[in-house]
């Protein structure tokens, strides 16, 4: 056992001096590598935890949401549809939702804002996101200038602020009094922007639905588990920015697996037959081959993981903040509850370790396996 | 002592380039004497060397080993010879890597790696403690009068050093026989004598040596013992030096 | 120090760190409950279907109630010009009004 554990410590020691014989290019393939894992798992950290939170926190949404379509598009849904859908069986409440979107020239910001009066704010008064503060630069007390559908202007008063931990859907929310939303958006009298449906049952959510688009064929209902769906789609792999990140690190790794499987150079194989004629074995020779392999491809691993985690979970994966702004100008922090998913870590290490090291050893064996005495000759 | 009985080895067999390189030899090599094979380039020295070294497999005959310390590795009496020429490799490195040391004709060092790692080299398979490993090292590099270039890559040496580094890495397992193909091709007169004078505290050490040479510095050498001289791979003659 | 050795501390030394960092993920999902608990809040309150995290069109920053047509909202040959709009697919519904 003993001899078994110092065999491989003595070829780890001979392949490390190998690799450092060409320390330059080494080291760069090393932190190349690292680089890709970085991203990748990077990429994997913070969309499973974005998943997981979108899965926890719209557990309370509601259960349906009713939309009104007018030639394609959204258009505000008369309130009275309220009654008859709340006499729908299995339905126990029908509440009108007043939302909408606010573009903000001074900022160039998009908020959303919503009317809701349990709990309300005061006369002219909001609560405001985190975010909003952040982009107007406002704290409670200050004023925040809107502009209503008209032009004129009109003042709110910061009541509160949402508490940061609520960023994540709070973050350019503004939520102000019914009658204030009406009138800064000139809202048309007896419409909703949509309504919210709860439901008894939640099995029987598709009936209802069915129910709700056969009494009323302009609209579409939106059911809870179709919400949530939504977000197991965001990030998806098929998504144009992923499928970019993800095809430039797979060619990467083609190019180095190429690099290493087009052969051995003279050098290299005129260095394994001095190995097998002073007494190295053909194991021996590709132990430190694979150790070779391991060497580099482990630690690309091992930093490339390690670095991702601290990149999405203590730096808010602030080097995709680029590509996740876009053009908008309000952008949320994401302090995310960090999700470590063992299998597809797994994935990774086997994609990351395994195909590196098999292009590092294969093309060895050929030169490994000639006899002993061909050095000789040489 | 080491006897081949009726050795031959062919490469490309069945080929259009057939080539016997030796062809039925039959002789004894005794321990602790310095043997040396004499004849021109061609002529079957290094092929021989390949196959007494356990690095290569007769294509006929037998080779048997006794009394170089081969036998304790397969726990048989070490009164028996054993033959060796059907064992599988593995045994066959075993043997090779306890029993025999190598000297090459190009010295085969490994290049930028540093010259005590060199020596360590032929050690690294075999598990031994490194400690235990890099003090004998360090011993043969001061033995040859080296531990200076230690640290050094093997490519600043001068030839007659390189040698002495694959000398020392030779010795590294502490082997019985020592075998050396055209030791000072490389060399010029006076570091060739001085190759002859290692040689010299070889035998006294009670080493066999096999010298493959067609220099005169080293077959009329007065350490040589027995002369085997080869022409295209048959023995020519086989005569004890008095 | 031999060179094996160094290596292996090395790589033990990231191990070690990433056993931490696993800790740290154990650790902050047991306190995770309270923090999410002010937006389940007000995701209750003000019945919200989606997260705040692309602001800059209103399909992106309500994928769950946007529709396939909403990226061609201005205009039918209009092809998708918000950068964020590829990393937001547009939701799979099964019904459609007949």
């Amino acid at each position: 056992m003993k001899r078994s554990i110092e065999r491989h410590r003595n070829i780890l020691d001979f392949a490390l001096s190998s690799l450092l014989r060409r320390k330059g290019k080494n080291l760069s393939l090393l932190a190349v590598y690292t680089l890709i894992v970085f991203i990748i798992a990077s990429i994997v950290f913070f969309t499973q935890a974005l998943k997981r939170e979108a899965g926890l926190v719209l557990q309370d949404a509601p259960d349906l949401v009713v939309q009104r379509m007018v030639a394609g598009r959204h258009d505000p849904i008369p309130v009275a549809y309220a009654d008859k859908i709340a006499a729908i069986r299995g339905v126990s409440e029908v509440k009108p939702r007043f939302w909408g979107y606010y573009y903000d020239a001074v900022t160039g910001a998009n908020f959303t804002l919503v009317a809701c009066d349990d709990p309300a704010p005061a006369a002219e008064s909001i609560f405001i996101g985190s975010g909003v503060a952040r982009t107007c630069r406002l704290s409670e007390g200050d004023f925040l200038p809107l502009k209503d559908l008209k032009g004129a202007p009109a003042l709110f008063a910061v009541q509160k602020i949402f508490p940061s931990d609520s960023e994540l859907v709070a973050a350019d929310l503004i939520q102000l009094k019914g009658d204030d939303f009406r009138r800064l958006f000139d809202f048309p009298q007896g419409r909703a922007t949509d309504l919210a449906v709860s439901a008894r049952n939640q099995n029987e959510l598709k009936t209802i639905a069915a129910k709700i688009v056969h009494e009323f064929p302009d609209t579409r209902p939106i059911l809870k588990s179709e919400m949530l769906r939504t977000y197991d789609a965001v990030f998806d792999w098929r998504s144009g920015m992923v499928i970019v990140v993800l095809a430039v690190a797979v060619l990467s790794f083609i190019i180095f697996a190429w690099d290493k499987a087009t052969g051995l150079s003279a050098e290299e194989k005129k260095e394994i037959g001095i190995l097998k004629s002073i007494g190295w074995e053909t194991s021996d020779v590709l132990l430190l081959k694979s150790w070779e392999g391991i060497i580099i491809s482990l630690t690309a691993y091992l930093c490339g993981v390690s670095l991702a985690y601290l990149h999405v979970f203590f730096f808010s994966a602030s080097l995709f903040e680029r590509a996740l702004k876009g053009w908008s100008v309000l952008y949320p922090e994401f302090k995310l509850t960090p999700v470590v998913d063992p299998y597809l870590l797994c994935v990774l290490f086997l994609l990351t370790v395994g195909p590196y090291v098999v292009a590092t050893v294969v093309p060895s064996w050929l030169a490994a396996t000639v006899d002993p005495d061909a050095a000789m000759r040489s | 002592m080491i006897e081949l009985i009726e050795v031959s080895k062919s490469f490309n067999v069945g080929k259009v380039n057939q080539f016997d390189a030796v062809n039925r030899v039959s002789c004894s090599i005794h321990p602790g004497q310095v043997t040396i094979l004499k004849g021109p380039s061609g002529s079957g020295k290094t092929t021989l060397l390949t196959l007494v070294g356990c690095m290569a497999r007769p294509s006929s005959g037998r080779i048997m080993l006794g009394g170089i310390g081969a036998q304790a590795l397969s726990g048989m009496d070490p009164g028996t010879p054993l033959e060796i020429t059907s064992l599988p490799e593995r045994y066959l490195t075993g043997i090779r890597r306890s029993a025999f040391g190598f000297i090459f004709q190009q010295f085969n060092l490994v290049r930028g790696v540093s010259v005590l790692e060199n020596v360590m080299l032929p050690s690294y398979p075999t598990g031994e403690s490194q400690v235990a490993v890099r003090a004998r090292a360090l011993e043969l590099l001061e033995l040859f009068n080296i531990t200076r270039h230690a640290a050094s890559q093997v490519g600043l040496l001068s030839g007659g050093e390189m040698q002495r580094v694959a000398i020392a890495r030779a010795l590294i397992n502490n082997p019985s026989v020592i075998i050396a193909d055209e030791p000072t091709a490389h060399l010029d007169s006076r570091l060739s004598r001085e190759f002859m004078e290692i040689i010299a505290t070889f035998k006294a050490r009670g080493k066999t040596v096999l010298i493959a040479s067609h220099d005169p510095i080293v077959f009329d050498s007065p350490l040589a013992d027995q002369i085997i001289e080869m022409r295209d791979g048959a023995v020519t003659s086989d005569r004890y030096a008095a | 120090m031999r060179k094996s050795t160094l290596f292996l501390t090395l790589t033990a030394l990231n191990l070690l760190l990433c056993a931490l960092l696993a800790l740290h993920a154990r650790a902050s999902n047991s306190g995770a409950g309270a923090r999410r608990s002010s937006s389940r809040d007000l995701v209750r309150r003000l019945q919200l279907t989606d997260l705040c995290l692309f602001t800059e069109a209103r399909y992106t920053r309500n994928p769950a109630m946007a529709d396939r047509h909403s990226p061609f909202q201005d205009h039918p040959m209009a092809l998708e010009h918000f950068p964020t709009g590829s990393l937001v697919t547009p939701p799979v519904w099964h019904r459609e009004a007949p």
